[in-house]
């Protein structure tokens, strides 16, 4: 028999004037002889870090049993429904982000070594951490996606200045180094994020951008031509699936405009920048929307996703909570400012199970998009009010290709090195290296898959 | 050279050992938490040599009674929690002694455990070589002392990680080793207990090195006069009921381990010290000391005169 059939490459893009729309994985960019040839099929795996500032109520974030993940703690309650897909990680620590004889400035140190491993240096001038992780990975597989990483943030991305005690800004508003002295800010505007994804490169300013809104089309109709050829090539299932993902990019379309309109009529003084939406749910949602489909067109399978920036005094209205975020952190054991921490934690907690069915809900060949990702969610400190670096809150969601068996909860010893966690993601994703950070290993195999 | 208006720093001091076999470890860590409590040293890292859970446990019941109760009520969200026990391997070592069954199992008359303890699991308990590791990041140059009281396992794996031998060199300006005897002797378990280990780390230990002999400890051990007589303060001492069961009373216990704490604290004033040279250690376990003028090894050697003084303190701190 021969086989004719062309595959469709995976790397291909809906063009048109200034814009380029990724696609997702389809049955028919499977060459013919592939199908039932597992390497060949297999979808692309994924690294994300997802962080959230000022520690967490670890009191209601460890479940008080290891193993088989039952019944979750009130902050976890919402990832109830997504227990099989997750790992939680007990008694990892960051030394690095302790004081090491440097005094105060935990925030900023914590940020600063979360994913460098490395100590940073005290300073507001001449920073110095190390190169992360994830951009350890980035660089790896540079050449395979549209953008080696993806950094985004929802707050703010002042790179000078100090932010905590001495430590300049740059260590608590990034996650993502690309070299020592090099980190690589987030993006917080979710039109800024659109446009790299599905633009030319060039970011319209606010007045361009308001001056077009009255008439602006979406990005997909300026890739219509190439969209009704694409379809006219596809399966029914291969349709149906390219029509939910574009469906899925207009709706965030739909979502930054509104945001948009929404933010001409309010308090031009108001500390949000033009686009990004004041309510931090729905802030979230775009992102998180817009990294998913970031990962579903494989634009990228690196992302650094920093919540809120470390140290943040960022009130919580949305919940009736008006101190910020990092003072009431600092509760001295006052059970009202407790409470107030634990519902924030929870509403983080809220935002990232919505962005975890939404990953389970995206079919990629015969498995699920987040069955192909490992995403930690977590911080870079546990108990906020001592500043503790030891057993931080770490959860790994999903399962890495089926290399990560989850659904449990696995306790290691004492002092085990965060790091350890980035040595095993980085060899997942192709990455070896005998050490990162303050590494003492990989975390063992067998506790991990 | 300290500056003006700098605070003095604290010499920080790993202790590795093979707590609860015997009770000479165990007076030595009770010396150590007196001389802490008077400000002259930190015991920055506490980890056994042995892969017990118990000795672990022994380990994190000093650190608490030495602590004193917890703060409770608002005051609790201050406290930082007590510092990890490191262990080597995965605790699966049986062999609990009646050292180590005598503080861990004693209970109250309702049935609970008289010392509190939080090592019960191995994941209560630290990897050795990152807590030491860990340990050392924390400090000034050449502010900390090593002691070693047991096999020299720990050590040898700690100088395995990444970076971490010249750390040492920064950071420790000298091991004690309660291990051997001196000039030369006769076999001492710790160190065959892990022969290869000691000639690794004589000869790898980036810091000088001071032994203490078993000659020492013999010479200078703790009077179990002391354990019947001056700890009527306290109705349950967890030093008291080790040094109980470790022997039939009444006995004074062999306590080079003593000897290496206070060396290690206090220099000055109780021991003398052989030249320098070097350290062998033979494959049935015995060492060997050579005398050679760039040597980085001694050894610790009795001071007939301060003889009496080096027991007044050991009784007097460890018993106050």
């Amino acid at each position: 028999m021969t086989i004719t059939r062309k595959a469709l490459h995976r790397r291909s893009f809906l063009r048109g004037m200034g814009a380029a729309v990724g696609l997702p994985f389809l049955d028919a960019m499977v060459p013919a002889m592939a199908f039932g040839n597992a390497w060949a099929a297999k979808p692309p795996l994924r690294m994300a870090f997802a962080y959230v500032p000022n520690g967490i109520v670890m009191e209601q974030w460890n479940p008080g049993y290891e193993g088989c993940l039952a019944e979750l703690p009130r902050i976890l309650k919402t990832m109830e429904p997504h227990r099989d897909d997750i790992l939680m990680l007990g008694n990892l620590t960051h030394n690095t982000g302790r004081a090491l004889l440097d005094g105060a400035g935990d925030h900023g140190r914590c940020s600063g070594s979360y994913l460098t491993g490395i100590q940073v240096k005290k300073t507001t001038v001449d920073i110095r951490a190390g190169v992360s992780c994830d951009q350890i990975v980035a660089t790896h597989l540079a050449d395979r996606t549209r953008f080696p990483s993806l950094e985004v943030g929802m707050e703010d991305a002042r790179q000078a200045g100090d932010c905590d005690s001495g430590y300049s800004c740059a260590y608590t508003n990034n996650l993502a180094w690309k070299t020592e002295t090099q980190p690589l800010p987030p993006i917080l505007n979710p039109r800024a994020l659109f446009e790299r994804l599905f633009g030319n490169g060039v970011i319209l300013s606010p007045e361009t951008r308001a001056r077009q809104a009255d008439y602006r089309r979406s990005i997909l109709d300026f890739v219509n031509e190439d969209t009704r050829k694409l379809e006219a090539s596809l399966g029914p299932t291969d349709r149906r699936k390219l029509d939910e993902y574009l469906s899925s990019i207009r709706e965030v379309e739909r979502q930054i405009e509104r945001a948009e309109k929404t933010n001409a009529q309010i308090d031009p003084h108001m500390e949000k920048p033009y686009g990004v939406p004041a309510d931090f749910a729905e802030h979230f949602r775009l992102m998180s929307d817009m990294i998913t489909i970031a990962f579903q067109a494989d634009l990228t399978r690196v992302v650094t996703f920093l919540m809120t920036r470390e140290g943040t005094s960022r009130p919580y209205r949305e919940l009736g909570i008006s101190d910020g975020h990092h003072p009431c952190t600092h509760h001295q054991g006052k059970p009202e400012l407790i409470e107030k921490v634990t519902r924030i934690n929870t509403y983080h907690a809220t935002q990232m199970a919505g962005w975890v069915a939404r990953l389970k809900s995206i079919q990629e060949g015969d498995r699920r998009l987040l069955d192909n990702m490992m995403l930690v969610y977590g911080a870079g400190l546990s108990d906020g009010n001592r500043h503790l670096h030891e057993d931080l809150p770490t959860m790994v969601i999903g399962n890495a290709g089926g290399t990560i068996k989850t659904g449990r909860r696995v306790v290691y010893r004492k002092e085990t090195p965060m790091c350890n966690l980035h040595l095993s993601m980085m060899e997942r994703m192709g990455v070896h290296m005998e050490h990162f950070g303050d590494s003492t290993g990989q975390l063992s195999f067998a506790d991990l898959a | 050279m300290q500056l003006h208006g700098e605070a003095k720093r604290v010499l920080g001091i790993v202790f590795d050992s093979d707590l609860g076999n015997g009770v000479d470890a165990a007076l030595a860590l009770a010396l150590l938490y007196r001389l802490q409590g008077k400000g002259e040293a930190r015991l920055i890292s506490s980890s056994t040599t042995w892969s017990n859970l118990s000795s672990a446990a022994f380990a994190d019941v000093l650190a608490r009674f030495y602590a004193g109760p917890p703060p409770t009520g608002a005051s609790a969200h201050f406290q930082r929690p007590l510092p990890p026990i490191g262990m080597a391997g995965d605790g699966n070592v049986d062999g609990d002694t009646a050292v180590l069954k005598a503080v861990i199992e004693k209970k109250t008359a309702d049935g609970m455990p008289v010392y509190p303890c939080g090592i019960h699991k191995l994941n209560d308990t630290a990897e050795p070589a990152a807590l030491i590791r860990n340990s050392l990041t924390a400090q000034f140059d050449a502010n900390c002392v090593v002691v070693l009281a047991g096999p020299a396992t720990n050590l040898v794996q700690v100088m395995d990680l990444p970076g971490v031998p010249g750390l040492i060199k920064r950071k420790v300006k000298l091991l004690v080793m309660a291990a051997g005897a001196y000039p030369d002797g006769p076999v001492d378990f710790r160190v065959k207990a892990g022969v290869a280990a000691a000639k690794r780390l004589l000869a790898e230990w980036p810091t000088p090195i001071v032994a203490v002999g078993t000659e020492v400890g013999d010479a200078l051990p703790f009077p179990g006069s002391t354990i019947e007589n001056g700890f009527d303060w306290a109705p349950d001492h967890p030093i008291v009921d080790a040094y109980r069961a470790f022997q039939p009373m009444p006995y004074d216990a062999a306590a080079p381990s003593m000897a290496a704490v206070l060396y290690a604290v206090r220099p000055d004033g109780y021991f003398k010290l052989s030249p320098p040279g070097t350290i062998a250690v033979l494959d049935d376990g015995r060492t060997r000391f050579t005398p050679a003028a760039d040597g980085r090894h001694r050894y610790l050697v009795i001071d007939p005169a301060q003889k009496e003084k080096v027991i007044r303190t050991y009784t007097d701190l460890v018993s106050g």
